[in-house]
């Protein structure tokens, strides 16, 4: 099963042994001495953590925070303007689900939460959401840190790279604002049957929405004391069981430069040399 | 996983005398199969484990299909009262609630996985393997009368020139390939994969229904737009319940790569059942951490 050949391991010269480690694992298995670390746990993957280990970083437990918020009846099919309960419901379902987050990071001693997963999911009688991540902190630090606990949805990846270039996370900044598109009279409805018209309630309803929405979310980074906000992900449409009521859902990592000035990553421009053959086109032989 | 010290010993011959034969078979991908080469991992054979159970409580849980009825018998753990605000209203008002472990599915569940789980493990001990990597579960039902199919699978590994694992049970892991050479070279061994389920059921009160349905109670105490805190606790409990489990298999270990997944399913009428499925890699420091250099960053042409 072993041997040497064009893909002989010993070509790579101070390349890791990794035989040796696998032995040296094999060997704590059967009984051997295990070094003292603490107890951690962690949805991050092994390229996250590595990359989080290489900036001082480590994993301390999985945290999770939920809220749901009930929305009365009836306030989705009738009305003008935006959908207050809703809008408020998704706002206070957020904010209280980040706060459990927090609340179970610095339990744990965690200094913030990175890779956090948003469940969300807007439904005729409530909100539901759900934060699931994992609590960090710089390696071997006690308790909680100075600075406030923050939340993130960055990946391990994307929270290296920012750390490197001289910026922190603060938290997530979130926005969403539900409307009701009005009803065309029936006489608009006549008028524009079988046209090619663009329906300007639904057009407005949706403008009026983005534009509370992303207030909103701006609104609560400049709260947190951020200078911007990075992986901001967008929803927009029509509600599945309102066709009158549109909504717009935003939210994002909240950052800060916390160096003195941005660094540059200084990325190395690589040339793949691995370009896939050209796929056999049969279609192309009926042409020739 | 508590799996229990001695395997079961109910290996088909057929098996034992399959794995023994000359050549190997593996699940793992070429590149897989590649690096776990590179580590010094002999693919030894592709091991199972099964286990069908029939779930003992005739409920609505989604491991066990449709059905209705509760069975209140052997109820432990979480439990969380939730009295009606309003005093007596009538026969139909829920003028009581209750948050509730239902123990019984999360038995039926460990019992399951871990039988499953042992027989694999059996399976690739009996090849004289010394791990298994590549691990997959999954769940299914086999029909609507709460029968339900655990099923794992992996490839068994030998550790050229390594020690066999103590007691001779192999070790495990869901990683595989290149992932599992970097936990290695991090300084972390595989022990083994580690899941657990937590499962509670609410029996909502007038509020938890009142809120949940949208409708404004005119006795008070459910004030629209407010946040449904039965539900809430369900969820929250759902998941530590989930967590503490996994933490009481690791030891003084360290769980990677987790992968928490909940459900919610409506009943009706406010009630629901919250299943957590927590499950990840018990791993255990081999080495004092040596971090790697920070990567450089590349930029990509295409």
């Amino acid at each position: 099963m072993t041997g040497t050949g064009p893909f002989d391991e010993d070509a790579d010269a101070g390349a890791v042994d990794v035989r040796a480690d696998m032995r040296a694992a094999a060997g704590v298995l059967s009984g051997g001495a295990v070094p003292a670390s603490g107890r951690m746990t962690s949805d991050l993957s092994i390229d996250e953590e590595l990359v989080l280990h290489s900036i001082g970083w480590e994993p301390v437990a999985v945290v999770s925070g939920v809220s749901i918020h009930s929305v009365p009846i009836g306030v989705w099919n009738w009305g003008q303007g935006e959908i207050a309960y809703a809008s408020a419901a998704y706002a206070r379902s957020f904010a209280l689900a980040t706060e459990r987050i927090h609340e179970q990071c610095s339990r744990a001693g965690g200094h913030g939460v990175v890779g956090v997963r948003v469940e969300w999911a807007v439904e005729r009688h409530h909100v539901d959401v759900a934060l699931t991540g994992t609590a960090v902190r710089p390696v071997g630090a006690p308790g909680i840190g100075t600075d406030p606990v923050f939340v993130s949805d960055l990946s391990g990846r994307d929270f290296a790279l920012l750390h490197n270039a001289g910026w922190s996370p603060l938290g997530l900044a979130v926005g969403a604002s539900f409307v009701y598109a009005p009803r065309r009279s029936m006489g608009t409805t006549m008028k524009q049957s079988g046209r090619n018209v663009e329906l300007t309630n639904f057009t407005e309803a949706m403008y009026a929405a983005r534009e509370a929405a992303m207030e909103r979310m701006q609104a609560s980074a400049i709260t947190l004391g951020g200078s911007g906000v990075v992986e901001v992900k967008v929803t927009e449409g029509p509600m599945e069981f309102a066709h009158h009521a549109v909504g717009f859902t935003a939210y994002g990592t909240v950052v800060h430069l916390a160096a003195g000035e941005h660094r540059h990553p200084g990325a190395r421009t690589v040339l793949a040399m691995d370009d896939p053959a050209p796929a056999f086109d049969a279609a192309s032989l009926r042409r020739a | 996983m508590s799996v229990p010290a001695e395997a079961p010993g109910d290996l088909p011959e057929a098996a034992v005398r399959r794995m023994g034969e000359g050549a190997f078979t593996s699940g793992l991908t070429v590149p897989d199969f590649a690096a776990c080469l590179q580590m010094g991992l002999e693919p030894v054979g592709f091991t199972q484990g099964y286990c069908v159970m029939n779930w003992q409580w005739y409920g609505m849980s989604p491991l066990g299909g449709g059905g209705f009825g509760y069975q209140w018998g052997g109820v432990r753990g979480y439990s969380e009262t939730w009295n009606c605000p309003h005093g007596m209203v009538s026969a139909e008002h829920r003028s009581w609630g209750q948050n509730y472990e239902q123990s019984w599915v999360e038995d039926a569940w460990a019992t399951g996985f871990s039988t499953a789980y042992a027989r694999m493990l059996q399976e690739a001990a009996s090849a004289g393997a010394h791990g298994i990597v590549g691990v997959v579960d999954s769940t299914s039902p086999l029909s609507d009368m709460g029968v339900v199919e655990f099923r794992l699978q992996g490839t068994a590994v030998r550790v050229i020139d390594g020690d066999p694992p103590a007691d001779g049970r192999p070790w495990s892991t869901y990683l595989a390939g290149q992932r599992l050479t970097k936990l290695v070279e991090a300084g972390y061994a595989p022990v083994a994969v580690a899941a657990s389920v937590a499962s509670v059921g609410v029996w909502a009160n007038c509020v938890t229904q009142y809120l949940s349905e949208g409708s404004n109670s005119m006795f008070g105490g459910a004030t629209p737009g407010a946040e449904i805190t039965q539900l809430v606790n369900a969820q929250m409990m759902a998941r530590q319940i989930a967590t503490q489990r996994v933490r009481e298999q690791l030891g003084g270990d360290s769980l990677h790569g987790a992968a928490m997944t909940t459900v919610q399913h409506e009943r009706g009428e406010g009630d629901v059942e919250v299943e957590c499925v927590l499950r990840g890699n018990r791993v255990r420091r081999f080495r004092e951490f040596d971090p790697m250099p920070a990567p450089r960053p590349t930029v990509r042409l295409l």
